[in-house]
C-alpha cells in the first residue's frame, strides 16, 4: 500500500510555501499519496494572484536573490508539478467564507472541504505535517 | 556503465533532481538502468533514500568535479 502523506499549510509566506510544495512534491515523486490542507494564511500557496508574489520575511528581502541563484523553481512551477504528480489540494471552506474568497480565486483542480474532509485523510496517513 | 537512459539535472536544485528522476524511472522497464547527473549535493544523500524507499537498486555513484553520476536499476 502506497505511503500516505498529510500536509497541513496554515502561514502565507514565500518560506512556507517551498517548506509546503518541496516536501509534498518530494514526497509524491516518492509515490506517496500525498493531500494539503489550506487555511487561513496558507490559502495565499494557491490564489491565483497572490501566490506570484509571496511575501519574504520582514528583513530578508535579499534573500531573493539566493532562490534566483539556486536555480529554485517558482511557487507557480511548484504549484503545477504537484498537481501533475497527483498531490491533492484542498482549500479550507470556513476561511474561504470568512475571507470573502470562491473557488475561482484559486488555482484550477482544488477541492474544496472542511476540517473532516482532511482529517478522514489524515486518519490514515504515515506522516503528518504542519507548516 | 550502460544505462538505458539519462537524466541530466544538472543545476537543478531541491526538489527537481528527485523529480526528473522520477519521471524517467517511469518510462523504464523493471532490471533497466538510469542514470543521472545532478550537481545539488543534497541529491547525494536524497538520490539514496528515494531509490531505497521506491526499493529500486543504487547501483553506483561517483563524483568527477561539481557533477554528481548516479546508477539506479528500477525495481
Amino acid at each position: 500500500m502506497k505511503k500516505r502523506v498529510a500536509i497541513i499549510a496554515a502561514n502565507g509566506g514565500l518560506f512556507d510555501a517551498y517548506k509546503v510544495f518541496n516536501i509534498a512534491t518530494a514526497a509524491a515523486a516518492t509515490e506517496a499519496e500525498v493531500a494539503i490542507f489550506f487555511t487561513f494564511e496558507g490559502l495565499n500557496l494557491i490564489h491565483k494572484e497572490a501566490y506570484k508574489q509571496l511575501p519574504l520575511p520582514e528583513g530578508k528581502e535579499q534573500i531573493q536573490q539566493g532562490f534566483a541563484q539556486a536555480n529554485v523553481p517558482s511557487i507557480p512551477e511548484l504549484v503545477s508539478m504537484a498537481q501533475e504528480m497527483g498531490v491533492k489540494f484542498i482549500a479550507c471552506q470556513m476561511t474561504m467564507d470568512v475571507m470573502g474568497l470562491t473557488k475561482e480565486h484559486f488555482v484550477d483542480g482544488i477541492d474544496v472541504g472542511g476540517a473532516v474532509t482532511f482529517l478522514d485523510f489524515a486518519k490514515d496517513a504515515d506522516i503528518t505535517l504542519t507548516f | 556503465m550502460k544505462a538505458d537512459l539519462l537524466v541530466d539535472a544538472k543545476g537543478l536544485a531541491c526538489p527537481m533532481p528527485i523529480v526528473r528522476t522520477k519521471k524517467g524511472m517511469d518510462t523504464l522497464q523493471s532490471g533497466q538502468v538510469l542514470e543521472i547527473h545532478v550537481t545539488d549535493k543534497g541529491a547525494k544523500n536524497d538520490l539514496s533514500a528515494w531509490a531505497k524507499s521506491a526499493g529500486h537498486e543504487m547501483i553506483d555513484m561517483v563524483e568527477e568535479g561539481a557533477v554528481l553520476k548516479f546508477w539506479i536499476r528500477k525495481a
